[in-house]
This record gives C-alpha cells, structure tokens and sequence, in this order.
C-alpha cells in the first residue's frame, strides 16, 4: 500500500522542515521546564494575576502547584499545539496541493501507482512527521524533568498528555490535508487551512479569556484536548482524545476518496 | 489490427467554447499517429484524458481495451509519457528526478536511461530548478522513453529544443517505431508530425478536422515560395501571369508545380527565392477552404 520510492522522497524533501520545528520546540520545552520552581512559580503567579487576561488567553492562568500542571499549562496549552500545527500547515499542502499546483503531479499520477497508494503515501508522511514530533518532545521533556528536577513528574500522565497533543495533531493534519487534497492551487490550500486553524486557535484563547466567553470553547476543536481532563485522569478526556483521532483520520480518508475521484488539471 | 487507443466520442467542456467535443480516433497497434493542432486546440486536454488526470464529460477513452480513467495504473505500466508542461521536483538534482521516476516505475536497469542522457548530450547533475527550458525538456524526454515502453504519449515533444535536437528526437522516434512502440505524439508544426508519423489526426476549436495518412496530406499540399523580383515591374508582370498579386517587389506563390514556376520566372530579374514552411492555418485553408 505504500509507495516506498514516493516515502523516502518525501522523508528527504522534508526532514529539514522536521528539524527546525523540532529545534525550536526544544528550545521552549528545555527553557519551559528549566523555569519550574516553587520560588519563581510564585513570582509568575503574581504576574500572571497582574495581568490575567492576558496569561488566560494563552491558558497560562494556573501555573499550577505540580511539575505536570506546569507542563500541562505553559507548554501544552499554547506552543505544543500551535508551533506542530504551523509544521503541519507547511507539510500537508507540500505533500499533494503543491505538487498540483506546479504541475509535478503529472508525473507521480503518470507512474503506474494509483491515487489512492499516492495519496495513502502523502498521509503516512504526514501522520510519521506528527508521531516523531510528540515522541521527540516527549522523550526530551521527560529526559529533562528527570535531570533537573528527579522524581517531580507525573510521568504517566505526561505521557498520556502527549497522547493527546498528538490525537489534536492528527485531526489539524486532517484539517490541513483534506483542504490540501481538494485546492488546485497552493494559494487556496494554505489559505483555507491556515484560516481555520488560526480561527480554531483565536476562538480557543478568547473562550478562556472569561467566563463571558466561556461558551466559545464549544466552538473550537481545540477544547477537545483537555489538558486538565487528562491529568486529573477523567474519562470524559479520553473519550474527547478518540473523537480527535478519529475524525483526523476520516478528514484524511475523505481527502483521500475527494482526490481519488476528481479531475487533477496538470 | 486492434486499436491501441479508442477515443469514442470524447467531450469536455470547460465552458466558453473550450474543450473538446466529440473527438473520436483511433490508433493502431505498431502506428505512429500525429495530433496536430494550433496551440488551444484541444491537444493536452484531449491527452490528459487518455492519461486519466481527467473524466470525460462524455464519451469514452481507452487504452489497451481499459478505461482510462479507471485504470490509468495498469494502463501506465507500459506507458511513456511526456507532459506538454514541464513541471519536475524543483529540490531535485536532474538525476535524482530520472531515478525517481525510475523507481516509481520500477525499472531496475538504467541502461537504457543512460543511453539517452548521452544521446541527448544532457549535464543532469545540477539543480532542476537552475535548468533551461531545453535541459527541463531533454530530462521529461529521457523520463518518457527510458522504460522502453509499448506506447508513448507525447505532448509537445519538441518545444524547447534546439533544431539538432529536434533533429536527434526525430530520429529516436523513428527508432522507436522501428521498435514496434505505438506512438501518439502532439504538435502544432505539420513538418514534426511529416517527418515521424504514418496518420494525423488534425483537431480545431476543439473538434477534429480530418484523420489523414500523412502521404495523402503530402499529395495535396501545395508548395509555398516567396519570390523577391529586382523591380516592382516584374513582380507585378509576374504575378498576374501567375493570377496572385504582387506586394512590393515580393510575391507569394502556391504551386505544386515546382518546374512550372522555375520555367516561368527564367524570363525574369530575380533577387531571392524562399520556399515558406506553411503554418497550420495555411494548411487548413488550403484542405478546407477554411470553413470552420
């Protein structure tokens, strides 16, 4: 089902693209950790309630007590969900929209390997560059915890934290590879999935803003991966967890049927 | 024989009177078949289809007896094609899209595709994306006929080349054909398509003209030679004896009686003689008076 020569290709097309997103996001995630510490908590506590609006729209309200609530809070209520997402954005439309667009299509429709093997090929590369992601964060953020502060964090509840960064993951791919499949043209493809993601994003921080906006959270699917459900280990978080892979997963497949079907102009 | 290729009663229609309308032909097995036709005629849509990019609005297309949008994979395992717009992997080296293509058709041997980069004296080691249009050309050449395949789709094959390489592509269909590949190969210039193919098709507006034997278009084409006089006296003596018109000191004759003309113009002060490709129009209005 997979297209081997298509797979590496894409592996060596975009594994910079990888390593940039991965550099910066250890950059944030070493410094993130490094900043926990009961003392200076309290000092960014007081900021935080210096100007509350602000830290809440970026879900940074609680600092919260634990090593975990802090992770939770500072990295993966803000810079593990949008910095992956800007990777996925780039990715998902490089993958089938651009080769559209420019016309290099042609050549992988010419070869004797139908759209669905193609477009199955494009996922995998997606969904591989996402999993390598959460799992290199995972390892380093683990890795630093243990080193600078032993025995502070609530490793299996990380883990399943990065469960569901990478569930939320999975379904802004689908979101960005279904606009991907369907666009003729790079300028539509990124447009319209940047678009929605960075709405999904907007609509996210102004629902914690305030309890006035606090219905809006009904309105991005950004809610769906509850950070404090998932540490406080509710089963209504990991139920909210499945409906994230689940629907990636068909947004992908409906892409994949989408392109399957429709008149490629290359 | 059986046909290699069946367009049956082809139709896209993109609005505005583009596309192509009912465009029915057939290709022999072992032919090679011309699709001639001025640029925005129909040819690419007409090959994107029989390539499966795109579904007929009506009619069908099919290729080894299989419906070529349904299984445009098998049929393309023994297919070459080259695109009428040359769009590669620009993060490429050229050699690295040749072996791309390559495996993705998989062919283990690249005898074959070394032969033609030296045929075709190409330098495929740098950067795609820093190449001449000629280069793009000659890699989308190689990545066509490498596979040595039994048909070969070809839109435009020639554009981009300079005329030894022209020259050089005309031979190697020619080998091809001698090979037994069935070829149908796109173009707006009928001295490509005299020199390689044994039918053509003629497609305008996007409607098929005629389907000729191109010994039959041979037989009725007219020569046409530019006649440059010393004086506009002569030009004009000249062109009414010959019932043309004279511009100038020039004057534009159709024969297709070469001796005629070289008995003829004897008597006169000739400075220049200029025996004029006909573009396509020309063509068309000469086989069909240039009705529509």
């Amino acid at each position: 089902m997979l297209c081997t020569p298509l797979f590496k290709r894409e592996i060596k097309a975009n594994y910079k693209l990888w390593i940039i997103f991965a550099a910066v996001l250890t950059m944030y995630g070493l410094m993130i950790i490094s900043m926990f510490d009961p003392k200076l908590g309290e000092s960014l506590q007081q900021m935080a309630q210096s100007m509350p609006q602000v830290f809440a729209a970026f879900g940074m309200l609680d600092a919260g007590s634990t090593l975990i609530e802090f992770t939770a809070n500072y990295l993966y209520g803000f810079l593990m969900v949008v910095m992956p997402l800007v990777m996925t954005i780039i990715l998902a439309n490089r993958l089938v929209a651009h080769y559209v667009d420019t016309g290099s299509m042609a050549y992988l429709l010419a070869a004797p390997v139908t759209r669905r093997k193609i477009i199955f090929t494009q996922i995998i590369t997606l969904c591989l560059a996402e999993l390598a992601l959460t799992l290199y964060m995972t390892l380093l953020c683990t890795a630093a915890a243990e080193g600078m502060f032993k025995g502070e964090l609530d490793i299996k509840a990380f883990l399943l934290l990065n469960v569901g960064c990478f569930g939320l993951q999975i379904f802004l791919a689908g979101v960005c590879f279904i606009c991907s499949c369907i666009f003729n043209d790079a300028k539509y493809s990124v447009g319209v999935s940047s678009g929605l993601c960075i709405a999904f994003v907007l609509v996210q921080m102004v629902s914690q803003v305030g309890d006035k906006f606090d219905f809006l959270k009904y309105a991005t699917p950004l809610t769906l991966f509850d950070t404090d459900g998932i540490i406080a280990n509710e089963a209504a978080a990991y139920v909210k967890m499945a409906i994230l892979f689940l629907c990636g997963i068909a947004l992908m497949l409906v892409g994949m049927g989408a392109f399957e079907k429709r008149d490629i102009p290359v | 024989m059986s046909d290699i290729i069946t367009a049956a009663n082809l139709t896209k229609d993109y609005g505005g009177g583009k596309g192509v309308f009912d465009v029915s032909f057939g290709v022999k097995k072992g032919e090679a078949m011309g699709f001639l036709g001025p640029n925005g005629a129909g040819k690419t849509t007409t090959l994107r289809q029989l390539m499966g990019f795109t579904r007929p609005d009506g009619g069908t297309a099919e290729i080894f007896g299989l419906d070529c949008f349904a299984n445009a994979a098998k049929i393309q395992k023994n297919l070459g094609y080259l695109p009428g717009e040359i769009a590669f992997m620009d993060d490429m080296t050229g050699m690295e899209f040749i072996k791309f293509i390559a495996a993705m058709k998989s062919i283990k041997d690249m005898t074959r595709a070394n032969e033609l980069i030296s045929y075709f004296e190409l330098d495929a080691s740098g950067r795609i994306k820093k190449m001449s249009k000629g280069m793009k050309q000659k890699i989308g050449i190689v990545c066509a006929f490498m596979q040595s395949a039994d048909l070969l789709l070809l839109d435009e094959p020639t554009s981009g080349l300079d005329p030894l390489m022209q020259k050089k592509f005309i031979d190697l269909i020619l080998r091809e054909k001698q090979r037994g590949a069935t070829i149908l190969m796109s173009s707006h210039l009928f001295e490509e398509i005299e020199r390689t193919c044994d039918r053509t098709v003629i497609i305008r507006a996007g409607r098929i003209a005629a389907i000729e034997t191109l010994d039959d278009l041979r037989k009725r084409q007219k020569k046409s030679i530019e006649i440059e006089f010393a004086n506009e006296a002569g030009a004009k003596s000249f062109a009414s004896a010959f019932k043309t018109s004279a511009d100038g000191c020039n004057v534009n004759v159709l024969t297709d009686d070469i001796n005629a003309l070289i008995k003829a113009l004897g008597g006169y002060d000739v400075k220049n003689l200029m025996p004029r490709t006909q573009t396509l129009e020309e063509l068309f209005m000469h086989f069909y008076g240039g009705e529509k």
